[in-house]
Formats: structure tokens, C-alpha cells, sequence
């Protein structure tokens, strides 16, 4: 009985990133933390390219794409726009993974700009080129600009998180 | 220079086409799913509006229960912050309310003489609104979208591009319609653009959303500036809106005419869809 009472604990605390995402993606968490007119960051990208680039077995893509789904629903886009950019951003991420033997903070952060960009210019892409819907480039600056910043701040709890439930590092 | 092409292709692929141990699918299958849900999506064809609708639906009120956390953080929050300004708040008050007093003279000698007026040219009196009443469930604004979802749909007859009210006033219109919820389109989205009359000169303009609080107002004549008293209200030139609905006031911000509305889109709780307009005589 012991036993299974840890392995149910493990299997949460292992659980938790992928249980944060679809939180956040379902959740108007995006959307509430818009201050000032300019602040924004796309907390999705950050624990996607994280854990995907450290330890691949916390998210599976189908989950990947499924929160994309919901993302859509709630944000009013058609269906498949958000998967395709997480999808992108995960793709980026196992890109680095098998690129690179060793992988720093810094290595990560800076790969991650292609990540960042790459989805969000993809997301703009489809929705003025395929929708009638008009959204301001500047917007989309300001959200990739402070995701970028905020990922030091999220890798260090995120490192932290994995040293506490004592994952392996994955490279 | 060929190797180092190869090494990228060889990860490139890998991370494509690789599955991993605890991965199902992998990147491109996926990738290629959502490319065809993207394409079938954009069809509009009917049984994808019903399918669409019917995950819209599902998703709004497991998503409603969801965020309640962070709108409860929010609501406390602003709790908080009023009553910090509330002496501030409350000596303004006072010198509106006195301010007030003394129009309310002023506008019942006008009330009296625009009934004799409009008895005068026997102006068709169409004033009151057949409303449905709703709660907002989720409110969304993000550098994508300023939109709010309600908790009424199609059962409760309401349809594309009716107006939707706040505390009597103009807030938005509908733009997505599921079977018990519907999307609320703000005045303040880039995306909204309505006819619109300024009182009390009578000029045309378009309120146009610019994604900030404030909408714009556009295709003003050249000279114009505005005053104190230059209220908005729909024109219903579009032929979609009705005429007379209240918006908010025009005033000078960074170079730009924007419109103050009446009613905060950022503090709305509960809305009423406009049905259909109604005379005087079948309001009373």
C-alpha cells in the first residue's frame, strides 16, 4: 500500500507540467496577464520548449497538440493554429535536444529566440492571411520579446522543480 | 560543410520522425493532422460550424470553472484598490452629483419641449429594445483578441451581429454563435468597426477598435475637434445596428480622437443581447 501511494505521488509530481499547461491553456491566464498594454508572455511556449528539451517523457506531443486545440477554442482561432505553432516550438526544442550534447541556460535561451519567433510569426501568418481577424504586429513583438526575457526566471524554478521530484537530466 | 548539412538533416529528422519511449504519435503526423483540421476549419462547411460549436460550448464552461481562480485573485485585487481611492472617489461624487442637480433643471424644460417637438413632425417614437439578459463567463483580452463569452446561445434566439449592452449602452456585438453560449465582439477590438453619429453636430464617423481601451473614431470630417459635450451613438448606417444606442464620449488622446465609453469593457458582468427593437407602444 506504501508503495503505491508513492508511485501515485511521483506519477503527480511528474504529471504537474503537463497538468500546468493544460491549466493555462484552458484557463484565462493568457489573457489576464496583459498589463500596461504591452505586457504579455506566452507562458505555453516557455514550458513547452522546456520540457521538451529536458526531459521529453513529461509531455507527449498528442498533449502538445491538444492543448493547441483548447488554446484555440478559447482564444476564437480557427482550430490547428496554435497546435502548429506548439507543435513548432516542440519541434525546435528536439531539434536542440539531438543537435546538442550539452545544453546550458544560455545555450537553451538563445535557441529558444527561433522557438519564440518561429511560433509566433506563424500564428500572425495564418491568422491574417486565412482569417478575417487583424491583430497589431507590435502586440506580437512585445509578447515574443517578454517571453524571451521571463525564460531565465522560469528555467530556474523549473530546474528547481526537477532537482525536488529528482528527475534525471536528459542528454 | 556537407557534413555539417547532413548532422542538421540527420536531427531534423530525428526529431520529426522519432517517437521516443513515452511518446504515441510523433511531430509530423501531428503537424500534418493540425494542417488538416486548419484546412477543414476554414470550410465553414455546416456539420463543422455544429461540430465546432458543439466542442465551443464544452470547452467555454470547463473553462469557466477553471479560470474562477484567477478571477477571484482579480476581483479581490480590485475590492482592494477601490477602496483605497474610495475618499478621493467619493469628493468627486459630491461635486458631480451637485453639478447634476443643476442640469437636471436644464434637461426637464428640454424633456418638455422635445415631446411637443416630436409631436409636432410625428416622429415614429421607436425607443425601447426587446433585450435578452445574460452573464459574461469568460472575458478575454490578450494582444489577439478583446472579446467575452456569455452564457446564452442560440437557444436563447440570439444570432450574429446582434448589438450587445451594458448598463444601457453599447458594449459590443455578437460574433460567434453556439447553442448556449455566444461571443461578444468589444468596441475596443482591432477587429470591430461600427457607423456611428456625434450629438450634437450630427457628424458621420466609423469606431473603429484600436486594442486598447479607448476606440478611435475615423473618417471624421477634416475640421472636426471635439468638445465637452460630443457624445457617440450608433448611426445604424450598416444597416445591422439599431440607431440611437449610447456609446461614450469623444475626446483628444495622443493625437488621436478617441471615444470614452460609457461603460467599461474590462468591468462588465452582466449584458443584454438586443433581440429585436421594439415601438413605444409594445414596450408599454
Amino acid at each position: 500500500m506504501a508503495i503505491n501511494v508513492k508511485v501515485i505521488k511521483e506519477g503527480l509530481l511528474r504529471l504537474a507540467p503537463l497538468i500546468l499547461l493544460i491549466y493555462i491553456c484552458i484557463s484565462e491566464f493568457h489573457t489576464q496577464f496583459y498589463y500596461w498594454k504591452i505586457f504579455s508572455f506566452n507562458l505555453q511556449f516557455i514550458i513547452l520548449y522546456y520540457w521538451i528539451l529536458r526531459d521529453p517523457s513529461i509531455l507527449g506531443y498528442g498533449f502538445v497538440f491538444l492543448c493547441g486545440i483548447i488554446n484555440d477554442v478559447i482564444l476564437s482561432l480557427p482550430l490547428g493554429t496554435s497546435s502548429l505553432s506548439y507543435l513548432f516550438v516542440s519541434l525546435v526544442a528536439a531539434y536542440v535536444r539531438n543537435a546538442t550534447v550539452r545544453s546550458t541556460l544560455f545555450t537553451d535561451w538563445f535557441t529558444f529566440i527561433i522557438a519564440i519567433l518561429g511560433g509566433n510569426m506563424l500564428t500572425y501568418f495564418l491568422i491574417q492571411n486565412f482569417t478575417e481577424m487583424r491583430t497589431e504586429y507590435v502586440s506580437v513583438f512585445y509578447d515574443s520579446m517578454f517571453t524571451f526575457i521571463l525564460y531565465p526566471f522560469f528555467w530556474g524554478i523549473f530546474e528547481l522543480y526537477k532537482r525536488f521530484i529528482g528527475l534525471r537530466i536528459y542528454d | 560543410m556537407a557534413t555539417s548539412r547532413d548532422d542538421f538533416g540527420i536531427a531534423i529528422r530525428s526529431a520529426l520522425l522519432q517517437r521516443g519511449a513515452k511518446q504515441k504519435f510523433s511531430l509530423f503526423v501531428l503537424i500534418l493532422i493540425s494542417i488538416v483540421i486548419f484546412a477543414i476549419d476554414n470550410t465553414q462547411v455546416k456539420p463543422v460550424k455544429v461540430l465546432r460549436s458543439l466542442i465551443n460550448d464544452s470547452i467555454y464552461r470547463v473553462s469557466a470553472i477553471s479560470s474562477s481562480p484567477i478571477r477571484f485573485t482579480s476581483a479581490t485585487k480590485n475590492f482592494f484598490v477601490k477602496h483605497v481611492f474610495i475618499y478621493e472617489e467619493n469628493e468627486q461624487l459630491k461635486s458631480e452629483i451637485a453639478e447634476l442637480k443643476k442640469k437636471k433643471f436644464d434637461t426637464s424644460y428640454l424633456e418638455t419641449e422635445n415631446k411637443q417637438l416630436q409631436e409636432i413632425v410625428e416622429l415614429d417614437q421607436k425607443l425601447a429594445f426587446m433585450t435578452v439578459g445574460a452573464k459574461i463567463m469568460l472575458d478575454k483580452n490578450s494582444p489577439y483578441l478583446n472579446s467575452a463569452i456569455i452564457n446564452k446561445g442560440s437557444n436563447s434566439k440570439i444570432k450574429l451581429g446582434m448589438p450587445v449592452l451594458s448598463k444601457g449602452h453599447l458594449i459590443g456585438r455578437i460574433v460567434e454563435v453556439n447553442y448556449m453560449s455566444s461571443r461578444i465582439l468589444l468596441l475596443n477590438d482591432l477587429n470591430s468597426k461600427i457607423p456611428v453619429v456625434i450629438s450634437p453636430s450630427g457628424d458621420q464617423a466609423i469606431l473603429s477598435g484600436v486594442g486598447q481601451l479607448k476606440p478611435s473614431l475615423e473618417y471624421l470630417p477634416d475640421n472636426f475637434y471635439p468638445k465637452d459635450n460630443n457624445l457617440v451613438y450608433t448611426s445604424g448606417k450598416d444597416g445591422v445596428l439599431i440607431p440611437g444606442i449610447s456609446i461614450g464620449q469623444a475626446l483628444m488622446e495622443d493625437d488621436r480622437i478617441k471615444v470614452k465609453l460609457f461603460t467599461d469593457p474590462t468591468q462588465i458582468f452582466l449584458v443584454n443581447v438586443v433581440l429585436e427593437q421594439q415601438t413605444d407602444l409594445e414596450a408599454m
